[in-house]
């Protein structure tokens, strides 16, 4: 454990950006008390030591790097490229934060310019970004927006000093070795094979024609919920697949299916016993889970 | 002789150039140096789609662009014949996650911009406390995400409704934290309660204040601000909401608002490219945000404000605030007269049917946020986004300035004038998508 003396001097740059994962970073119920761990010498938004322009000069370094938005090369801050400034600040810091889905594989505005933007150390779901070679050394934080606690637990980790051990694309295992699925309040209708009958309906699951990628995505959604209270299923949203390095996909409000069961099965499972199961499951006629929960609102 | 400042914490960056004699500011333009081309990724995709991609144009106001997204879905339906129908409860429960949304904006902007910036003009006693704003907005959030899942982008508004289903179990709970926030507002941000506040008709009763608010107001004047950063004294409020009144004003006589009027140019910077457009009504510059919509709506104070100081920084700066005052008690009618028992969603007919233009307008935090699309097949051929802050913050030539440009000529200094560009509440991301 380090001295709560010692702070770590953090650096958050953004590179291609919409600065969701700024304010959903925000919405940390412990913000206060992180902040007091950390010399913040630059963020967009929160209090800060340096300015931009000090930032861009690249003359010191910095122990934690949060990036922030896909990279692309020819992008400016203060008039530093990215490719200078991360070049120097990756180089220099021990700890790197790719926040958010755009930092981690290029996310959304990958897709808008996929011949330039790419994530730090990946672009998509391969080792391709500049930092490639650092797998390890960059946490990916993927989401779209990074969910606040998960920023505060390697924040956290890093400020104690606890390796945080990652997946294949460089994510945090105890934070995605889980599905967006667990914890989902709907989990009986998935496993009757029941869906929603249409949006706007608490009762019935969303996977099987409504889009939704909980089975199949990588997140704690459903544990850790957003803002304290909820989550996409949890008001009937299908989850987007957001922290996986395909997003953003096609059709998203819609299952595509192969003789009305889903094409894509639940990560893990065996295509042919999933048929076969959803037939059987399909064959009860579970009264319970075909009426409304509350109809006397 | 040009001088370069960079803007930052604007979420992003602008350039500043200015012409001064001396000190004083006889010129500037604006330059927003990032372009992400949110309009060109959108096309070939289905129209829903847009539900997830739009509120990623902006991470403080992805809300507002949910919102009109939807709505010009709808209106591409309407226009395609098969008129999209919404319960009273879908569109009061969109209301107020939005108000909600603005709730966030305006705190954040209060507590990391506006207080601390004005203490580095020089103005003693503020107190500023960047942290009171992110509690508050994540508190403002929170009440969001329990009917919209999460914030920043959710996803929830979808045509003929929303997606979620709540009860009075989470209107409960919305009741208890809405509560909470406005116990918040009343102890630390206005110094009063928040019905008196609203009775409020002149700016001398703020004079009492011993809150965030009633300094902030002093130091507004401190600071000279009621008599610095007049724009064109004209406004404009487009969206229509339960909190709005559309309208297009020359000073405070209202006159009719028709979006057909509204068209885009590039802006001009003679010394950066820069990925910004203006934004007129019919050949003029209009200003936007909470000043045009507490004026279209009559509001007393404001109004007293504008009479005494125009549309100076002081009176842009205190109907923001103030804004959040008003907001917080639609949000606490909204959530009391919710009825929970019609349906959240209304099926509308196949996507595929519609080949149809539509266009939605939203009163976001920052003034009206216009989005237009055009549909074949539900499939977006053309997408166009037109936001509050290409409205205010354009950059012209020197006959003809946007509002920015006119508030900030006659500044004492650069400080001043970056200043007097903040009370436009600046977003970047949202200037260029």
């Amino acid at each position: 454990m380090h001295s709560r003396l010692y702070k770590p001097t953090l650096i958050w740059l953004q590179g291609v950006t919409c600065n969701g994962n700024t304010h959903s970073f925000l919405n940390l119920p412990y913000l206060p008390q992180l902040l007091e761990r950390f010399e913040v010498l630059y963020h967009p938004l929160l209090p800060c030591t340096q300015s931009l322009a000090e930032i861009a000069r690249c003359k010191r370094g910095c122990n934690v790097l949060v990036f922030e938005g896909a990279f692309d090369p020819e992008m400016e801050r203060a008039g530093t490229t990215l490719k200078q400034l991360v070049g120097h600040y990756a180089g220099e810091a021990g700890h790197i934060i790719a926040a958010g889905s755009c930092a981690s594989f290029g996310g959304i505005f990958k897709a808008s310019a996929p011949e330039r933007n790419s994530g730090l150390a990946f672009s998509g779901e391969h080792p391709d970004g500049p930092l490639r070679g650092r797998v390890g050394k960059v946490i990916n934080l993927s989401g779209c927006p990074v969910h606040p606690e998960w920023l505060g637990y390697a924040l956290m980790s890093i400020a104690d000093g606890r390796p945080v051990a990652v997946d294949d694309l460089g994510r945090p295992t105890a934070l995605y070795r889980h599905m967006a699925h667990d914890g989902c309040l709907r989990n009986e209708y998935f496993e009757w094979k029941v869906d929603v009958e249409q949006f706007g309906r608490k009762e019935g699951c969303l996977f099987y024609e409504h889009g939704c990628r909980g089975p199949l995505t990588h997140a704690s959604c459903n544990r850790t919920l957003w803002n304290g209270v909820s989550s996409k299923m949890r008001v009937g949203t299908p989850c987007f697949g957001c922290t996986e390095p395909d997003f953003p996909r096609r059709n998203l409000f819609e299952t595509k299916t192969n003789m009305s069961i889903p094409e894509e099965v639940p990560v893990g499972v065996s295509k042919r016993a999933y048929l076969t199961m959803t037939g059987i499951a399909k064959s009860f006629k579970i009264k319970r889970l075909e009426e409304r929960l509350i109809d006397d609102d | 002789m040009m001088t370069r400042a960079l803007i930052e914490h604007i979420e992003g960056e602008a350039s500043l150039y200015f012409d001064t004699r001396g000190d004083k500011i006889t010129w500037a333009e604006i330059a927003f140096p990032h372009f992400r081309g949110m309009e060109r990724m959108l096309e070939g995709r289905k129209a829903t789609d847009a539900l997830v991609i739009t509120p990623r144009v902006c991470g403080i106001c992805g809300h507002a662009h949910l919102m009109a997204t939807v709505r010009a879905i709808e209106a591409a339906y309407a226009e395609a014949g098969y008129p999209v129908e919404l319960t009273r409860k879908a569109k009061s429960l969109r209301e107020l996650t939005l108000v909600l949304e603005m709730i966030q904006n305006h705190f954040k902007w209060l507590y990391l911009v506006i207080m601390p910036e004005l203490e580095k003009l020089g103005i003693e006693g503020l107190a500023p406390a960047p942290l009171k704003g992110a509690y508050a907005a994540a508190q403002a959030t929170k009440i969001l995400a329990l009917f919209a899942g999460q914030w920043p982008h959710s996803s929830y508004m979808i045509p003929g409704g929303v997606t979620c289903d709540p009860t009075h179990l989470e209107r409960i709970q919305a009741a208890g934290l809405l509560d909470e926030l406005i116990a918040f507002f009343e102890k630390e941000t206005a110094g009063v309660d928040l019905d008196t506040l609203l009775t409020f008709a002149s700016c001398r009763e703020f004079n009492p204040l011993q809150s965030d608010f009633g300094r902030l107001e002093k130091g507004l004047i401190a600071a000279g601000m009621h008599k610095k950063g007049m724009a064109y004294d004209r406004f404009v409020v487009l969206g229509e909401h339960g909190f709005t009144v559309r309208a297009r004003l020359k000073h405070t006589r209202p006159m009719k608002a028709d979006a057909s009027q509204v068209a885009t140019e590039a802006a001009v910077c003679r010394d950066e490219i820069s990925h910004a457009r203006n934004v007129r009504y019919g050949k003029h510059f209009y200003e936007v945000g909470p000043l045009a919509r507490a004026i279209a709506a009559d509001n007393a104070l404001i109004k007293n404000m504008h009479r005494r100081y125009k549309d100076s920084v002081y009176t842009r700066v205190m109907a923001r605030v103030y804004e959040t005052a008003l907001l917080l008690q639609r949000a606490r009618k909204l959530l009391e007269h919710m009825e929970l028992s019609e349906p959240s969603y209304i099926p509308p007919v196949a996507l595929e049917r519609v080949t149809a233009a539509g266009e939605g307008i939203v009163e976001a935090p920052r003034g009206p946020l216009i989005h237009r699309m055009r549909l074949v097949k539900g499939v977006i051929a053309e997408y166009g986004i037109i936001t509050p802050t290409q409205w205010n913050l354009g950059s012209s030539v020197m006959s003809d300035p946007a509002p920015a440009q006119k508030a900030m000529v006659g500044a004492v200094d650069i400080a001043e004038a970056t200043f007097i560009f903040r009370s436009f509440d600046v977003c970047s991301v949202c200037t260029t998508h």
